[in-house]
């Protein structure tokens, strides 16, 4: 999947009650689900271009195999990680990296929660704000 | 561990902003106690066989201890350069194993420098506090178990609470039989210091904690 196609895939999203009037904020659908945020987080939690063990992955967020390889496939099928199989000798091992896509994707999907956060927060001060007007 | 639930999606962003905190934080841990399962057993045993080691000579060949009062020194700084090198080999492949890249290699160094920091600044201080004597080992001793035991339960605070338990194992199968018994102590420290480090490996293996 092209970088493209995975931004247009990261638009079908889900979309956060928006303060009073105000800009609703949306919230990447693929991202925004507890595994996925998790195998996104941890991906992103090392430096680019650092890769994570399928086993790491598994081991570190206590996941059944087949649990986390369905949510690595939609992650990968929307163009967020790349998985790649190679051998050391006759072991097979499984690497997962974030692409650039992916971590942008992040960052926008973290950027869109602090402002959900701050919007939360707010909202009541402006709520007694307005009740307090006579 | 989770089973797939694709209907289990509902989160709120104060969920979300948890979930990223925490797994952040178990990431980097994980980093930083990549083959430790192996590294305990081999503590274990190294420490184990010093204990062992030092009872040998004292009960079978005391004549030894005597014309050799300063024999701790070197079988101490042997094991403990053998325990280095081997836990540098296991963490080193496990870290290349479960991750590759830069985070991988700064966490090793990491781990590296903590204990290197205990090591080296532990004998510094017991130098500094006046407690290396020749003709007597067991302060030394004693002040280094209790240095070593601090810093397993500090590495606990900072990554996995097992390591807190191995700690205060650590220090107590020492303390204890020193404190209750003559000369049968460091056999009986030997076998229950090699059972606190099995008894690690045998709950980081099971729960699948590195």
């Amino acid at each position: 999947m092209t970088d493209e196609a995975a931004t247009a895939g990261a638009m079908s999203d889900a979309t956060e009650p928006s303060p009073a009037g105000g800009e609703a904020i949306v919230l990447d659908e693929t991202i925004h689900q507890p595994t996925r945020l998790r195998i996104m987080t941890l991906l992103v939690s090392v430096p680019e271009p650092d890769r994570l063990a399928y086993g790491f992955i598994q081991q570190t967020l206590e996941l059944t195999g087949g649990n986390l390889t369905i949510h690595l496939r939609k992650l990968e099928a929307a163009g967020l990680l790349v998985i790649t199989k190679e051998f050391e000798g006759a072991k097979p091992r499984t690497w997962i990296q974030a692409t650039t896509t992916g971590r942008q994707a992040f960052t926008t999907y973290l950027s869109n929660l602090e402002r959900t956060l701050g919007v939360h927060l707010h909202a009541p001060a402006r709520d007694d704000r307005q009740a307090s007007k006579p | 561990m989770q089973a797939f639930d694709e209907g289990a999606n509902a989160m709120s962003a104060e969920e979300s902003w948890q979930s990223i905190h925490a797994t952040m934080d178990h990431a980097r841990s994980s980093l930083y106690v990549a083959g430790s399962a192996a590294i305990m057993l081999l503590w274990g045993v190294v420490t184990s066989v010093g204990y062992l080691s030092m009872y040998a000579v004292y009960t079978l060949a005391d004549g030894f201890a005597e014309s050799y009062p300063w024999f701790p020194g070197p079988l101490w700084g042997f094991l403990g350069m053998a325990g280095g090198a081997g836990s540098g080999i296991i963490g080193h492949r496990a870290s290349e194993r479960l991750a590759a890249g830069a985070a991988a290699r700064k966490a090793g160094m990491r781990v590296f420098f903590y204990w290197t920091t205990f090591t080296v600044g532990g004998g510094l201080i017991l130098f500094a506090g006046g407690l290396f004597d020749v003709d007597q080992w067991e302060p030394p001793v004693r002040a280094a178990i209790g240095l070593v035991g601090l810093a397993y339960i500090l590495f606990g605070v900072l990554t996995r609470p097992v390591f807190v338990a191995t700690g205060a194992g650590f220090a107590a199968s020492f303390y204890i039989p020193h404190f209750l018994l003559d000369e049968a102590a460091m056999a009986v420290s030997g076998v229950l210091n090699l059972a606190t480090f099995v008894l690690t490996y045998a709950w980081i293996r099971r729960t699948g904690e590195w």
